[in-house]
């Protein structure tokens, strides 16, 4: 026998050649160390020029944290729904201004119930001032283009005439964020210009079939505060809307369950994907409105993982029955 | 000399594990870093997305397809599966995964009354199965049937009338429920139907071997991925039949061979059985161990040359078990035919 193996290789030559993919491992490794670029790369927004959205919240008032309220009329349930949670004094102070983000998503005709619906952002505008508010500002980053987004849904029409002052997104509007303990939301351009220097925050939004995200209600309507590129989020659909529920933190939502788009949503098309279901939610907490909004929809609160995960980010509770939610008729 | 040999092959075998350890060890750092991908810092432009696409030649023109007594109320628009989702937003992901080519919409404005317009959706699904596809996942369950069109390829609602044209599937959306808008939309549909030029329309096959007795009308469908939640079942169709007061579900999937059948066949019926289904006795000998009780619904899976077809939660045994002989029948004829 020699020093060879069983395949003729030399101990000698395996040792040399050993030692010369050792030597390019080495030699790979120390120049990809030399290459390697330690500093991040520049998104040309720096950290002092991030923006992080106020927090709009009222104090917690138990038993007064939702209400529930049947009925057609959505400008009797909207006032019913507010009263229940103590009116509108509690939210709006004299003298205070108002941002209502309704979701104005597509230039889609109301009766489809794709956006929100016109008289009842009226309703909440002519309320705000009923309060004593300075002004009223409705505003959306939609995802079609927004003046046909705000003529087509006739919320433009129906703000304005309530005295709102409708804001359409500009890209001065815009500045980049970054979420503390957000995955996804790290220096992203937000719509945050229009509620920085706001007094209070109210959503309105419809209650909606989500053909990704399973459903669409107040934490899916705030993905319209989003810049950029957002459609890139709908590949972690739940992470995002949980995300987003720790991002804003508004004074009021109104779920808006009147007409429920049960099929073929979000845009839906048809009048026959609507079913009437006469239910409006007031809530402070979104979680909460969002997981009895399921029951509309006839899902879970397991079906939409992004309830429990905004849960889970102590964005609000989806045992909204623990919050004694208030109920009415009207 | 053995001596020698061992302590090479020791340290062969020594330098061997080294390498393979360092190589495992890269592996895991590229594996841990790679779950601190940022998309705002790694190669994605959070700016807008560009503007909507261009028309190019052979494609619809829809300021063309302006009905009488109406105006364009827009310009004409193109999307691409790069920004679908600016016009379409969560309901993209349904038709880029389907196959989606190219959007075209406009709207058009009635010239008498502002209050009726209408958006025409044109998508350009690449075929006539993917055009199918979107279709009829989204048909609406009340929809009328309209004589323009085969019950399987459009029907209407009461504001918006629906369709395919060989690779298209066509929405016209109004604002209202109106006369006016319907017989607009109904114009533009017979245009589009006689005008809009398409590759020779593709016959889908499979809808011609459900069995036609108590089918209900436009109830076909085609799921080109996970059918009921089983990502192994592809190119399903569906069809529903109303026996007595019950609509069941009967299914067919053609896969490449009789071999790849029976495999997906015994697939779907393990998932089903992992997930809470039981075998239960069949009253057709011919359907024994394919039949399973799945939380009081009956389910049918078996394979038939190569069609894997089955029943899908009927409440009625019985009622499954026949209509799934029918369709078995019916497949077997379709097959002896073929080869004659």
């Amino acid at each position: 026998m020699t020093e060879q193996n069983d395949k003729n290789l030399g101990r000698r030559e395996f040792l040399g050649r050993a030692g010369k993919a050792g030597i390019s491992i080495a030699a790979a490794g120390v120049i990809s160390w030399r290459l390697y670029d330690r500093e991040e790369p520049k998104t040309g927004v720096d950290a002092e020029s991030l923006v992080t959205l106020p927090d709009f919240q009222v104090p917690r008032k138990d038993g007064q944290t939702m209400s529930i309220v049947k009925g057609s009329d959505r400008v009797k349930t909207v006032n019913k729904a507010i009263e229940l949670l103590g009116g509108i004094e509690r939210f709006v102070k004299a003298g205070e201004t108002v941002a209502i983000k309704p979701n104005v998503a597509f230039a889609s005709p109301p009766m489809l119930g794709a956006t929100a619906n016109p008289e009842l952002i009226a309703e909440v505008v002519r309320l705000c001032y009923k309060a004593g508010a300075k002004r009223v500002y409705v505003t959306d980053n939609p995802i079609n283009d927004p003046a046909s987004c705000f003529t087509l849904s006739g919320i433009g029409k129906a703000a304005s005439q309530a005295g709102a002052k409708v804001i359409l997104p500009k890209d001065h509007l815009f500045r980049h964020t970054t979420l503390a303990r957000g995955k996804l939301i790290r220096n992203w351009p937000i719509f945050s210009e229009p509620f920085m220097a706001v007094d209070k925050f109210i959503g309105i939004t419809p209650v909606k079939h989500h053909h990704r995200a399973g459903a669409s209600m107040t934490m899916k309507n705030w993905y319209g505060l989003l810049g950029g590129r957002r459609n890139v989020f709908h590949q972690d659909i739940n992470t995002i809307i949980a995300e987003l529920s720790m991002m804003v933190r508004p004074t009021l939502v109104l779920l808006d369950g009147t007409e429920v788009m049960m099929t073929n949503g979000p845009t839906g098309g048809s009048l026959s994907d609507l079913t009437r279901a006469n239910t409006l939610v007031a809530s402070t907490d979104c979680v909460a409105a969002d997981s009895y909004g399921c029951t509309l929809l006839d899902l879970r609160v397991s079906d939409l993982p992004y309830l429990g995960k905004a849960e889970r980010a102590g964005a609000g509770t989806t045992n909204y029955e623990v919050l004694k939610p208030v109920f009415g008729t009207v | 000399m053995n001596s020698v040999s061992r302590g090479a092959k020791s340290l062969e075998s020594a330098v061997s594990i080294c390498l393979l350890a360092l190589l495992f060890l890269i592996g895991v750092g590229v594996f841990i870093k790679q779950f601190d991908f940022d998309m705002s810092r790694f190669g994605i432009d959070t700016t807008t997305a560009g503007l909507p696409s261009t028309y190019t030649a052979g494609e619809p023109d829809l300021s063309s397809l302006v009905p009488d007594g109406f105006k364009e109320f827009s310009e004409p628009e193109t999307y691409s599966p790069d920004n679908l989702y600016e016009k379409i937003n969560g309901k993209a992901p349904l038709y880029i995964e389907s196959g989606f080519v190219k959007l075209f919409t406009q709207r058009f404005i009635s010239k008498d009354d502002e209050s009726l317009w209408m958006e025409l959706f044109v998508y350009d699904m690449a075929n006539t199965r993917n055009a199918f596809s979107v279709y009829s996942v989204q048909r609406r369950a009340d929809a009328d049937i309209l004589s323009l069109f085969h019950p399987s390829f459009g029907y209407r609602t009461d504001n918006a009338l629906y369709f395919i044209h060989g690779k298209y599937y066509i929405e016209s959306v109004g604002s209202s429920e109106s006369a006016q808008l319907f017989k607009a939309m109904t114009e533009i549909a017979r245009k589009i139907t006689r005008e809009l030029a398409v590759d020779k329309v593709t016959e889908i096959a499979e809808l011609s071997l459900f069995p036609d007795e108590n089918a209900v009308i436009g109830s076909a469908k085609l799921y080109l991925a996970d059918a009921f939640g089983f990502d192994g079942l592809t190119d399903t169709f569906v069809r529903q039949y109303k026996l007595g007061d019950e609509t069941i579900t009967a299914f067919l999937s053609k896969r490449s061979d009789a071999t790849d059948a029976e495999v997906v066949a015994a697939s779907y019926l393990n998932f089903l059985i992992e997930n809470g289904a039981k075998t239960k006795k069949a009253a057709n000998k011919n359907l024994e161990g394919k039949v399973l009780d799945f939380y009081n619904t009956t389910e049918i899976v078996l394979s038939t040359g190569p069609f894997v077809v089955g029943i899908h939660e009927a409440e009625n045994q019985h009622s499954a078990e026949e209509l799934a002989i029918k369709l078995i029948d019916k497949l077997n004829k379709a097959a002896k035919k073929s080869k004659e």
